[in-house]
């Protein structure tokens, strides 16, 4: 049974496309067949995360029209075997593509992959509803800063209402070391908001930038890094592991700062 | 948040008229001897031009979170007053239904395409002459309350609900979600959206909460925010107006100072 999950956040910038990209291939790790479909169009950005940008020769907009088959449209990963990506148009709006037709071509795709990952695009206009049309499941990212969050939850209300109501929540960007000094919302924090179930902290990291203007997902690196680990961890829990969370706060846990707690009580 | 101290509350001087709000234009549902009413409002009704997809939130909304309104397999008749619907919204709406056990077996309408679909789908169809041309106002809403609205849900950012009667709402009323009720207002979690309670104009009305931290409270006329620096503990706690604007008691209290004086 093939599962077709909707990453989604409301807010533009909170690290969708980066979170997509990055659990496309920690998934194909694990051995399934997955591929990765930006809903973003207009302002397609997956591919170029992914570092495919120069092999995109057919999108979604193209198979939808019939121009072309859909196995022409699909672009393999030489990387990491099992990840493939369905581009979305540069040149259309997101009004060129209706729900139905957008729930017609995931359909399609979930027969021959074991995930369909929907990159959703920023707002929740007709580019979001395309993309969470044919979706049974979402994983919602948000930064824990209050705009971002309160955009998630008028998202996780929209899923609903649109009966998507297995939402998982990631939290994108912690800063261990500001949430010690009470400087920015905790995951705990996030989480008694959304009162969704959390699958995954990911640590803010310069890195992250670094192998997105490269191409290169942290998460095809041979020796991952925290945020790395952290997205595998994700694509573990997707796969039904328990697996526990990350220690995030562990290493800022030393003298000075239990002692300052000590002094504010 | 405290009763005693004025700068926690402030109380605009807008006029009554201005304020009072139309609790009747959203999807209701309601129970009526063995069947439960489904009532789409009159387009007349719906501020600005209301979609289809915001009707249809709505009406996600209010089946999810009422499940414990109505018993398994109840029969619903759809009240579609003067919207137009077709074979396939119809459709929607009966599998909409058909999810949480209910079943749609008769639909009521003023238009006449409305009629047609329903009957070529099968249902009993009930077709009433128009009450009233759609220039003219919709008749006065009854004056008595509607029955309470029991919502198990998380009033999220953006979902707004309002009711003719008091709304109880066991979960979270989040921030950027909006409660609107011409009764009370009963919050079994936290409330930190905005809690209309009294919409109609009626000063008695309260609001209560498990946990008060709400970004507005407005009863009737009177609106009041919440204080800059949040209090260190949380008590439940109710609002009611006085002379001076809203006040917030503790609840414990609440009953001791105003219930037994009053009566």
């Amino acid at each position: 049974m093939s599962r077709i999950i909707v990453i989604t956040s409301g807010k533009g910038g909170v690290g969708k496309t980066t979170v997509t990209a990055n659990l496309g291939i920690a998934i194909a790790r694990l051995g399934r067949k997955v591929v990765l479909v930006d809903a973003d169009f207009g302002l397609r950005n997956l591919d170029l995360l992914l570092g495919l940008e120069n092999r995109v020769v057919y999108t979604a907009i193209e198979v939808i029209a019939g121009q072309c088959r859909l196995e022409q449209a699909l672009v393999k990963d030489k990387r990491q075997e099992g990840v493939v990506l369905l581009p979305a148009a540069q040149s259309r709006t997101k009004e060129a593509v209706k729900p139905d037709q957008m729930k017609k071509l995931l359909s399609v795709l979930a027969e021959k992959f074991d995930y369909v990952i929907v990159d959703s695009p920023a707002g929740i206009e007709m580019g979001f509803q395309n993309a969470i049309a044919a979706a049974k499941e979402a994983l919602i990212v948000t930064t824990p800063e209050i705009a971002a969050v309160r955009d998630a939850d008028r998202v996780v209300g929209l899923l609903e209402a649109q009966g998507i109501k297995r939402t998982h929540l990631i939290v994108n960007r912690l800063k261990p070391a500001m949430v010690q000094a009470e400087q920015m919302m905790s995951v705990q924090d996030v989480q008694e908001l959304l009162a969704i179930p959390l699958i995954g902290v990911i640590p803010d990291d310069e890195r992250v930038i670094v192998s997105s203007n490269r191409g290169e997902p942290l998460a095809l690196a041979e020796h991952l890094s925290l945020p790395g680990l952290a997205l595998h961890n994700i694509a573990r829990r997707l796969e039904g592991e328990q697996i526990p969370f990350l220690d995030l706060m562990g290493e800022q846990d030393n003298f000075l700062s239990r002692l300052r707690r000590l002094f504010r009580g | 948040m405290t009763s005693d101290s004025a700068e926690h509350t402030q109380v605009s001087p807008v006029t009554q008229s201005d304020l009072t709000v139309d609790c009747h234009v959203q999807v209701r549902l309601k129970s009526e001897g063995e069947h439960i009413l489904l009532i789409l409002p009159l387009e007349a009704e719906m501020p600005g031009a209301a979609t289809w997809s915001d009707l249809w939130q709505q009406l996600k909304h209010r089946l999810n979170a009422g499940d414990r309104f109505w018993q398994a397999n109840s029969t619903v008749h759809l009240m579609a007053q003067d919207r137009l619907l077709d074979g396939q919204k119809l459709q929607e709406i009966a599998d909409a239904l058909s999810e949480v056990q209910l079943q749609l077996v008769r639909v009521d309408t003023t238009r006449r395409q409305t009629a047609v679909a329903a009957a070529a789908a099968g249902y009993s169809v009930e077709q009433q002459p128009p009450a009233y041309s759609l220039n003219q106002k919709p008749p006065e809403p009854a004056q008595l309350l509607a029955e309470p609205l029991y919502l198990q849900i998380t009033v999220r950012s953006g979902v707004e609900i309002r009711h003719p009667g008091t709304i109880v709402i066991l979960g979270d009323l989040n921030p950027g979600g909006t409660v609107v009720a011409a009764g009370d207002i009963f919050v079994w979690g936290r409330l930190r959206g905005v809690a209309h309670a009294g919409a109609a104009g009626n000063r008695e009305c309260r609001i209560m909460a498990l946990q008060m931290e709400p970004t507005q409270l407005r009863i009737a006329d009177a609106v009041a925010r919440a204080p800059q620096t949040p209090p260190a503990q949380f008590y439940p706690e109710v609002a009611y107006v006085a002379p001076e604007g809203i006040r917030i008691a503790r609840a414990t209290d609440f009953a001791k100072t105003h219930l037994l004086l009053n009566s």
